[in-house]
């Protein structure tokens, strides 16, 4: 009874077949699809070429899960069981049909290899992308950099021409061309940010400094400014904020500057205020609300959500027109520093930005003793004085070269000897005597970092201790931290200027002046 | 009668084991996605120089899991061909980890690596990256075109043939 239901429920969806070692069949039920006795049954199926290695086998059952086979124009898949009987040289094969549970298998499968595939596709555009970005971002640093070196020089010679006799109308076109080299600076400075800023490398550093200071000189700068617009510059700086306070200081101020610049740029008439506040009387950690106030122009509704789009995005849209990466680096360094540059204005009526930065209190409310630095500029032009001191420059770029020999001429007090490299540093530090040395840092063979190691490990004590400083064009952070650590005593960024250079020089040779030297 | 080998596709789901098949069986190509579960078999008389070889192969559902492979589905082979997504570099990320595996449960089994859908990259780029990953592709193939199919499966078969 029981077998006969068997046999019903099953007679559509099994197919029992016998065939021999040679493909031959043997026998067959035709459940599911008729075959002739004697006929080979690959000629049926490619599957059924599978036979012959079931005989190599030592295993007498087989399960092959779910193979497909069109069959009548139709697409079946079966599940399908071999038993080999090795003594009788032939192998019974059942056939299931599993058609509808597979095509149920299959939607699903479809979908999710579908959506796994088009998510691999993404991920690798995006990718591409950033490799692409990192790329610009490293092309933007490297053209800034090179484009630097130039200007520097251009910018040294011009302030040695300056100092030449010229009339009153050369002097005026030396002004404008100074002004034109100091804003393409500036803008290389900008590209470089933006670069370091997009390839995520710019790090706020919080390090203790002067508040009152650093907004005094800003109002100095920003005073002289307005005065020559005839503009009012208006400040407003809390009195209840501490003196000392710890935060990125450099960053900043170059959030201040860009939008004072823009305030003083777009006010043609009225007052620029910059206000300073805060509301708390924390003792470890304050908000601070900055506050730049024109009665300028002010900006178009249209554009209030453009003008702190990254360079990227306007440059996608057509837009970029060196119309200045200022605001998108303010509006990307107060992100950093945790903030949110917020801009109102009305046309023809004026601007505010506003930001507000939580800064450290520094614990330290004390002054430091500051080193008056000593210097006494006759003791240095005049001849009067006796002794020479001879300074060596590492340098490789003639005109870099050339520029500090400019410098030098007019000094009475020293004299200067031009080493081409590192190596040569060195060699002429061991064969002649010398007072300090000034390191360009990046010079072929053997470059300032390498030089000031050896010369800061050498055997002779004399060589060992003389003061070094470095120039560069650079002015990362890292590089003035490794300059440090290389036993550099001063660290000073092209173009130099020609003040600070005698200062420093100064400084450092008052206080290492061997003590006992003759000369 | 010709002799017939066992030849499998192998490999991610979605390279194009289906497309290489039916581009050297029938000469088509179509750009939409059908998935393959289970296993598909086809075959195609090769003719060689000295002889001809009927080749049977073994369309495999793509897995990038190799150890979930049946091994029903692999007994009586006599090559591996291994495809990977030549603009899917997880496609080929894991090949050699795969391929050990493979060598592991099937020592006396060639396996040859192709990279299909080179049409879609730039080969600098790619020969690039299979160096650094240090991948020894035997072709690099593209369905789509036609590039490199009927060739790599007439290599395969006459290496087959030599070592019979
Ligand atoms: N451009 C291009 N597309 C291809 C090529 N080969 C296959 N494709 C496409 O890739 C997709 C997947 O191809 P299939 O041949 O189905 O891939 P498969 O390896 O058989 O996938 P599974 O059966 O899921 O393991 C389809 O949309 C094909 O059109 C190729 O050489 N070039
Ligand atoms: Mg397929």
């Amino acid at each position: 009874m029981l077998n006969k239901l068997r046999q019903e429920f099953l007679e559509n969806t099994t197919q029992l077949l016998i065939v021999n070692n040679t493909n031959q069949v043997l026998d067959t039920d035709d459940s599911l699809f008729s075959i002739k006795k004697g006929s080979d049954i690959t000629d049926f199926h490619p599957f059924f070429h599978v036979i012959s290695s079931l005989f190599e086998d030592d295993r007498k059952q087989q399960k092959f899960y779910c193979v497909q086979m069109e069959i009548k124009g139709k697409t079946c898949f079966f599940d399908i069981r071999s038993q080999v009987d090795f003594e009788k040289k032939q192998v019974v094969l059942f056939i299931e049909d599993l058609t509808d549970h597979y095509k149920t298998l299959h939607q699903i499968k479809q979908v999710r290899n579908e959506s796994i595939i088009n998510f691999n596709i993404t991920q690798e555009l995006n990718h591409q992308l950033n490799v692409e970005r990192g790329f610009k971002n490293k092309f933007l640093a490297n053209v800034s950099h090179e484009i630097r070196t130039p200007l520097n020089s251009i910018l040294g010679f011009l302030s040695v021409l300056e100092n030449t006799s010229l009339d009153r109308e050369q002097l005026d076109i030396i002004g404008i061309i100074k002004d034109s080299s100091k804003n393409l600076v500036a803008i290389v400075d900008d590209l470089l940010d933006i670069s370091k800023i997009e390839a995520g490398h710019l790090e706020i550093k919080n390090k203790r400094f002067d508040f009152k200071k650093f907004t005094k000189s800003l109002v100095k700068t920003y005073d002289l400014q307005a005065n020559e617009k005839r503009l009012q510059f208006v400040t407003d700086i809390g009195t209840n904020i501490p003196k000392f306070l710890i935060g990125d200081q450099l960053r900043l101020n170059q959030i201040l500057i860009n939008l004072l610049e823009n305030a003083l740029k777009y006010t043609h008439q009225g007052t620029v205020t910059l206000r300073i506040s805060t509301t708390s009387r924390n003792m470890r950690r304050i908000p601070v609300t900055f506050e730049i106030i024109d009665t300028g122009i002010g900006i178009p509704k249209e554009y209030l959500t453009t003008i702190f789009e990254s360079f990227t995005q306007l440059e996608k849209r057509g837009l970029f027109g060196g119309s200045g990466l200022g605001l998108s680096i303010v509006k990307q360094l107060t992100q950093l520093m945790d903030s949110n540059l917020e801009v109102s204005s009305k046309e023809n009526e004026g601007s505010t930005f506003k930001f507000t930065i939580s800064l450290g209190v520094s614990h330290d409310q004390k002054e430091e003793k500051e080193t008056p630095v000593i210097r006494n500029s006759e003791k240095r032009s005049g001849g009067s004085k006796k002794k020479k001191y001879r300074i060596l420059l590492g340098e490789d770029i003639e005109v870099n070269q050339l520029l500090m020999m400019r410098l030098f001429a007019d000094e009475g007090t020293y004299s200067l000897d031009i080493a081409k490299n590192g190596e040569q540093v060195v060699l002429f530090l061991e064969k002649y005597q010398y007072d300090l040395v000034l390191m360009d840092l990046s010079m072929p063979v053997m470059d300032g970092y390498d030089a000031a190691m050896r010369i800061r490990n050498h055997t002779d004590k004399k060589i060992k201790k003389i003061p070094i400083v470095a120039l560069t064009a650079r002015t990362t952070e890292e590089e003035r931290d490794e300059a440090k650590e290389c036993g550099m005593n001063a660290y000073l960024t092209k173009p130099i200027n020609s003040d600070l250079l005698f200062k420093t020089i100064d400084r450092l040779l008052h206080r290492y002046k061997p003590k006992k030297e003759k000369n | 009668m010709s002799v017939s080998k066992k030849i499998v596709l192998l490999g991610h789901f979605g390279v194009g084991k289906s497309s290489l098949l039916r581009r050297f069986v029938e000469n088509t190509f179509s750009e939409n996605y059908t998935v393959t579960i289970g296993v598909h078999i086809m075959k195609k008389e090769v003719h060689l120089e000295k002889d001809n070889i009927t080749l049977v192969i073994w369309d495999v559902e793509g897995t990038d899991d190799f150890t979930k492979y049946r091994s029903s589905y692999l007994m009586g082979a006599s090559s591996f061909i291994y495809v990977f997504d030549a603009s899917r570099p997880i496609t080929y990320g894991d090949i050699k980890y795969n391929l050990e595996h493979l060598k592991e449960k099937y020592p006396h089994v060639s396996a040859h690596i192709i990279g299909n859908k080179v049409d879609l990259v730039d080969p600098d780029v790619l020969l690039n990256d299979l160096k650094a990953q240090d991948i020894q592709h035997s072709y690099l193939s593209s369905a789509k075109t036609g590039e490199n199919v009927e060739l790599l499966f007439k290599n395969v078969a006459a290496q087959l043939l030599e070592n019979a």
